[in-house]
């Protein structure tokens, strides 16, 4: 017996703790409600989807990636050949040894990585306690077994190796321990997230962002207690590693809201468990009291559960958490069922939110304005009914920022870009109904349903080729989440049939130097939609010149406008829009090109220092008013 | 203690669709401030606007089915003998159709009880209600009767609770038979809403232009005095003085 092989037995007897350890984390899933995986697939695909999206995500911080790279590389490589060295042919192999030895001195470099990362100063998303103590356990089993390597190696049977396996041993068990409750556990409940993901569309190269439907069948609505989450759902709470990447991505967070999607998470993975371990990382911003109690059957949110409901209510849908989750968890899916339960269960909705949910049930409308009033802000403009045509190439979609004079201004500037270049287009008029888009983001589906339903009622009545919006918002619902309804259209946004027109000549457009702009991504354009090249395109053939923000493209930060946030109005140190028009005049941009009435509201209501918030459609107009000489017929 | 929510055939302002009344939802959110035991009462032919009250936080709604047109007063007092509420709420005026917003005038004279009109808060204690009123311009007053009483709910009360969809379905809707009550075909005449011209002070017949223009602008106000950078005794002094003009405090002691 030489401290090699007794360094092979001891990773046998790990990996036997580990095989029960694992066990016991998969157990406490079962709270959950069944769901329908195709693990046959789904444990096929890990190796694509781990090499491909979740390192597509993890690459964007280059060090993290290298870390985990060496890391854990090093650590599975280093354990199985230490292990194939108890195969007799093998045992005592000198180059079995040697190949170990240089699999644990990548891993050596990984721990050190990690622990370079963490000391002496640990960055604020990074979390503390058992993680901070991580890099020690890493070096200490990656160290150790290195040193029974070299022992094994260079034939040396001194005490070096014997010490080593000490240290190896005792890193190793320690890592095993942090495996139910600590570190460890992002390595098997992420892989078997990335086997039983709730949206396996995503590895399949869909957006997959449209809200699932709920069960409005089911004897409870949304979710009220950890047991009402999907099984697969808790496991990837239990993903989390708490990479911190999220909070600095969340809009909310930023402003100082009591949202951090981490905390979040790690209260959704602690929600369940009868005594889950402490949280060391950032908490809420203004956190609220909350009474902290835990348990598979005890409601998850309310003061005297584990989430305030102030928290779930700051969120507004952006999606960052979920672009930026190197574990690919769904936060914004989690939210909307906590959302949901308390809307469509407990009706206890912020109050600024009760108007909006009651009006859109009541009226169709979430401002309660009359329908036919939505047609208002076009007067004098020639706007067909399809009512009256029957059918038409182009149906606008006018959404609710028809009603408001901000983007009254941005329609009216689309309508006569399309009459221009001659487009056959129609609008509903008064049959047009919300698209429900608030509704679902504040958690009420049945509301959500039935305007949905009555949509696609009155759209089947209709013949036209696709549909065009200027509110990303709708164009999100109407294209992806009307399907799960039985609507099934092709819906286009203002910025990508602009672009389409000024490609094909039909607009013409004069160069128009207007200073310095830059553009800021609709997240349900960008994020939700994967729309990030025709608007900037479409700027481009403008003549401008345009910068990018530090956060543009999918990577790009909230205006504060989506989700309901607006109505919800969850109070914070400062706004989201201020954060995001400090970003833009960062870049020295006079200009803010936006796509969306939300952003539009948003950006616009802030004052101070402010670039000039123009939508995409007022720019290209301007650019066809500069092309016609001056007194020639239009 | 049990309360009973009087409900409208509502319908939106704007959509025209049914829907409840506002004042009626904020009605079932006081009342279940004070009592467990809400249920909603409506007498007439379709409940469909009195159904959606479910989903504002109404368990229970009796439902008096009635001939179109008939009138809803014998059913609903006949229905509040047999539920022996201790409270009936109501909402505040009319919102559609034909509607008066007489009812809860009615009901009360029928029953013999007292009526609280425009009331946003409410509390109990040893069968006495005490309601706060609102007033025009903000101004409260607050009584105390006894109990069983009547109220009607002011927009200005505690707001209501939103729709959640898995209330409508819980509650349950008890469906009877109403004593019938055809009318005598008062008819009801429908007008466009028309705004009335504003009542302005008027100057005396033959009062200069300069008047006319000062009577038409001024408010009418009792007055006041504007004391500018008064010392703390002299400024309380004033408000005491006016207070005891208004008749709000005693004459002070040592004069009669």
């Amino acid at each position: 017996m030489n401290a090699a092989s007794a360094l092979s037995l001891v990773i046998v007897a790990l990996a036997i703790l580990l095989a029960v350890e694992a066990v016991r984390v998969a157990r406490r899933w079962h709270v959950g409600r069944p769901a329908s995986v195709d693990w046959w697939a789904g444990l096929a695909a890990i190796p694509k989807r781990y090499l491909v999206d979740v390192h597509h995500v993890v690459a964007r911080d280059p060090y993290a990636a290298r870390m985990h790279a060496l890391a854990a590389g090093g650590l599975l490589a280093g354990s199985a050949l230490a292990v194939l060295g108890l195969v007799p042919p093998l045992a005592g192999s000198r180059w079995l040894w040697a190949l170990a030895a240089i699999a644990f001195l990548v891993a050596l470099a990984g721990g050190g990585m990690v622990g370079r990362r963490r000391y002496p100063t640990r960055p604020a998303r990074l979390s503390g306690g058992a993680f901070q103590r991580l890099p020690l356990l890493l070096v200490g089993y990656f160290g150790g077994a290195l040193l029974v390597a070299l022992d094994a190696v260079l034939d040396l049977t001194g005490p070096l190796g014997w010490l080593g396996l000490v240290v190896a041993s005792l890193g190793g068990f320690g890592l095993v321990r942090l495996l139910a409750d600590g570190p460890m556990r992002h390595a098997f409940a992420g892989a078997l997230h990335l086997a039983a993901h709730p949206r396996p569309g995503r590895f399949e190269g869909e957006r997959a962002t449209a809200l699932i439907p709920a069960d409005l069948d089911a004897p409870r609505l949304g979710v009220a207690v950890p047991a009402d989450f999907a099984w697969n759902r808790l496991l990837g709470f239990d993903a989390c590693i708490q990479c911190g990447r999220c909070e600095v991505a969340c809009p909310a967070f930023a402003a100082g809201q009591p949202l951090n999607p981490k905390r979040l998470i790690q209260d959704l993975a602690g929600s369940f468990k009868d005594a889950p371990p402490a949280y060391r990382g950032s908490d809420y911003p203004q956190a609220r009291p909350v009474a902290g109690v835990s348990g598979p059957e005890r409601p998850i949110v309310g003061a005297g559960a584990l989430i305030h409901p102030d928290t779930i209510w700051s969120c507004t849908t952006c999606r960052a958490c979920v672009e930026e989750c190197p574990m690919m968890i769904e936060h914004v899916d989690a939210i909307v069922d906590l959302r949901r339960f308390q809307t469509m269960e407990l009706a206890a909705v912020p109050a600024g939110a009760i108007a909006p949910l009651s009006e859109s049930r009541y009226a169709e409308e979430p401002g309660g304005r009359a329908l036919a009033a939505r047609t208002d802000f076009a007067a004098g403009l020639p706007l067909p009914l399809i009512a009256e045509k029957g059918s038409c190439d182009v149906l606008l979609w006018l959404g609710s920022g028809a009603y408001e004079l901000r983007h009254g201004r941005t329609l009216r500037a689309l309508v006569e870009l399309l009459r221009r270049a001659g487009i056959d287009y129609a609008v509903l008029g008064p049959e047009e109904r919300d698209c429900g888009d608030l509704a679902r983001r504040l958690g009420d589906e049945a509301t959500f349903a039935d305007l949905a339903r009555a949509n696609i009622a009155t759209l089947g009545r209709y013949r036209f080729n696709r549909i065009l919006t200027a509110d990303p918002h709708a164009l999100h619902v109407l294209r992806n989440e009307y399907p799960a309804f039985g609507g099934h259209y092709e819906v286009v946004h203002h910025s990508a049939l602009l672009d389409e027109l000024a490609a094909d000549g039909r607009l013409a457009l004069a160069a128009a130097p207007d200073g310095r702009l830059t553009y800021h991504d609709p997240c349900y354009l960008g994020r939700y939609n994967g729309e990030t090249d025709a608007p900037r395109r479409l700027l481009d053939r403008l003549g401008l010149e345009r910068v990018e923000m530090e956060r543009h493209g999918k990577r790009s930060m909230c205006c504060g406008g989506g989700g309901g946030a607006p109505v919800s109005d969850i109070a914070g140190e400062r706004r989201i829009p201020d954060i995001r028009m400090a970003q833009a005049r960062a870049t020295g941009a006079k200009t803010v090109a936006v796509a969306c009435p939300q952003c539009a509201a948003m950006l616009e209501g802030v004052t101070g220092d402010v670039a000039e918030v123009r939508d995409l459609a007022e720019l290209v107009l301007a650019a066809v008013e500069a092309a016609v000489p001056q007194g020639a017929p239009r | 203690m049990k309360a009973l929510v009087l409900l409208s055939d509502g319908r939106h302002p704007v959509s025209g669709r049914p829907a409840p009344a506002g004042t009626e939802l904020q009605a079932i959110a006081l009342a279940r401030g004070l009592t467990e035991e809400v249920a909603g009462l409506y007498a007439g032919p379709d409940a469909a606007a009195a159904r959606t009250a479910l989903g504002h936080g109404l368990a229970r709604l009796e439902h008096r089915r009635l001939p179109e047109g008939d009138d809803p007063l014998p059913s609903l007092a006949a229905a509040i003998a047999a539920a022996a509420p201790d409270l009936v709420l109501a909402g505040r005026r009319a919102g559609a159709g034909a509607q008066t917003g007489l009812v809860p005038y009615q009901l009360a004279e029928a029953l013999g009880w007292p009526l609280v009109p425009d009331v946003v808060a409410l509390t109990v204690a040893d069968g006495v209600l005490e309601a706060v009123q609102a007033l025009p311009k903000g101004a409260r007053r607050r009584w105390r009767v006894k109990l069983p009483a009547l109220v009607t709910v002011h927009p200005a009360a505690p707001v209501a609770a939103s729709f959640a969809i898995g209330m409508a379905r819980s509650g349950h809707v008890e469906d009877a038979p109403g004593i019938d009550a055809p009318q005598d075909g008062t008819a009801l005449e429908e007008r466009p809403y028309r705004p009335r011209p504003r009542l302005i002070a008027s100057a005396a017949a033959g009062a200069s232009a300069a008047e006319r223009l000062k009577a038409a602008t001024q408010s009418a106000g009792p007055g006041g005095r504007v004391m500018v950078d008064p010392t703390p005794e002299e400024a309380a002094r004033a408000i005491l003085e006016h207070l005891r003009a208004l008749g709000v405090l005693k004459p002070a002691p040592g004069r009669d």
